[in-house]
């Protein structure tokens, strides 16, 4: 039943396993080495009242104030090109730094409260951006003619950090990371549901019960993957979205498509003839990936999701993956699918060797 | 008995962590950009898998031995 040209030497491995450690070795590494870039984490005070001289003080994420001042500057943004430039910068370290801000006591629009984005700039450290920083208030006694002290200032020559690193994202921070080890177990449970339902319907078609071994074996890796997959994200979530669960359509699809897995192993062992459980197996399973479809990309795409990634999350906006990243994703999420084809492929050798026994 | 062992081991781990960060105390898990995040994250993915493939192992023992009594 072995290979007897495998048992020669114990490192004879086929290439694209060689390929899956080689790979996943260089995504743990790049995923963990490679910095973040700078960030704002706290602006205070939050808010403040219109017409007034204001000094915020601010703490940065890997930042580097202190490395060259003059080179800061600071705006606080409206919107678009309406900003309003920092009068004065004062570095007291690298991660803390004070602003002052003249806030006109007019505004091109009118509403209650006044969201303003900071930007910040720094020569050779680059942007990093607070959205809805501090929310002004306004005020009581209005000089129309401060009106163009909105359009004075121009956010420009903004400068881009050399090297490689990841971007700062405000709720995510350090855990953009997860993207090459949470979201790849998704990625390998899907493909190897897929291999098994393909499996199926060769069963289907030859009736050979060696189809139904290999399209079980390829389920139960699956199904560890998607339990994986489940726990790191409900880990991520109980530290950003304050709990474990929190009924949100990604993580209830997710749940309900792997219950339907784990009905399908239930349903397989409660049933004693051989043939039997084989056919019922390979119907349910190719009936099981159909619905995959409309539970993990169609329903969670047609609300909204706070997940990153999706729609409903401003702060997130479209730059969850950038080009930087898509370097390291790519990789993880081809490795961790050839890693689970790999077990996939362990189990059913082990399940074929205790059969024929 | 072993993997009984870690799984509990893990599930405290996990529950403790849950423990800790209580409103008032600064939490750590969350220091840092929350880092410990991912590497609770990468914990939990190495050690499952690991577990699987000792569990993988010692069903092919089994076997082993099960074939070597029947020559």
């Amino acid at each position: 039943m072995m290979q007897e040209s495998t048992t020669n030497s114990s490192f004879r491995l086929a290439a694209w396993k060689w390929a899956a450690m080689i790979i996943l070795i260089f995504v743990f590494i790049a995923g963990w080495i490679v910095p973040l870039k700078p960030g704002i984490i706290k602006v205070t005070p939050d808010r403040a009242v219109a017409g007034e001289m204001i000094v915020v003080d601010v703490v940065g994420y890997n930042s580097f104030y202190l490395t060259d001042t003059t080179k800061l500057r600071a705006w606080l943004r409206l919107a678009g090109d309406t900003v309003i430039q920092a009068h004065h910068i004062q570095a007291w370290d690298d991660r803390n730094l004070a602003a002052s801000f003249y806030i006109p006591s007019v505004f091109p629009v009118r509403q209650e409260a006044y969201p303003l984005t900071l930007v910040l700039d720094h020569g050779s450290e680059g942007t990093s951006i607070l959205p809805n920083a501090i929310f002004i208030t306004p005020a009581s006694e209005q000089d129309t003619a401060e009106m163009k002290l909105w359009f004075r200032d121009k956010i420009e020559h903004v400068h881009e950090k050399a090297g490689i690193q990841y971007p700062f994202r405000n709720i995510l921070s350090e855990t953009i990371r997860n993207t090459y080890f949470h979201v790849p177990m998704w990625f390998c449970m899907i493909i190897l549901f897929g291999v098994s339902a393909w499996y199926s319907l060769q069963y289907y078609r030859n009736g050979d019960i060696d189809f139904d071994r290999r399209s079980v074996a390829f389920i139960k890796v699956g199904l560890v993957f998607g339990v994986l997959g489940m726990v790191t994200g409900m880990l991520w979530a109980k530290n950003t979205w304050n709990a474990y669960w929190s009924w949100d359509v990604k993580q209830n699809m997710s749940a309900i498509s792997l219950l339907i897995y784990a009905a399908l192993m239930v349903m397989r062992s409660s049933v004693e003839d051989e043939m039997q459980k084989a056919r019922l197996t390979a119907g349910y399973n190719m009936f099981a990936f159909v619905l995959l479809i409309p539970l993990l990309f169609i329903i969670p795409r047609m609300t909204d999701s706070l997940h990153p990634g999706n729609g409903g999350n401003p702060a997130l906006g479209g730059e969850d993956l950038d080009n930087t990243m898509r370097m390291v994703f790519y990789p993880a999420v081809i490795g961790f699918i050839l890693l689970g084809l790999w077990i996939s492929q362990l189990v059913y050798r082990t399940d074929k060797l205790k059969g024929n026994l | 008995m072993s993997i009984k062992t870690i799984l509990t081991f893990l599930l405290l781990m996990i529950l403790q962590t849950a423990h800790a960060e209580g409103e008032s105390t600064p939490d750590f898990i969350r220091s840092i950009g929350k880092i410990y995040v991912v590497a609770g994250v990468c914990l939990i993915i190495l050690i499952t898998l690991f577990i699987y493939m000792i569990r993988l192992d010692r069903k092919i023992s089994r076997i082993e031995k099960r074939q070597k009594n029947e020559y």
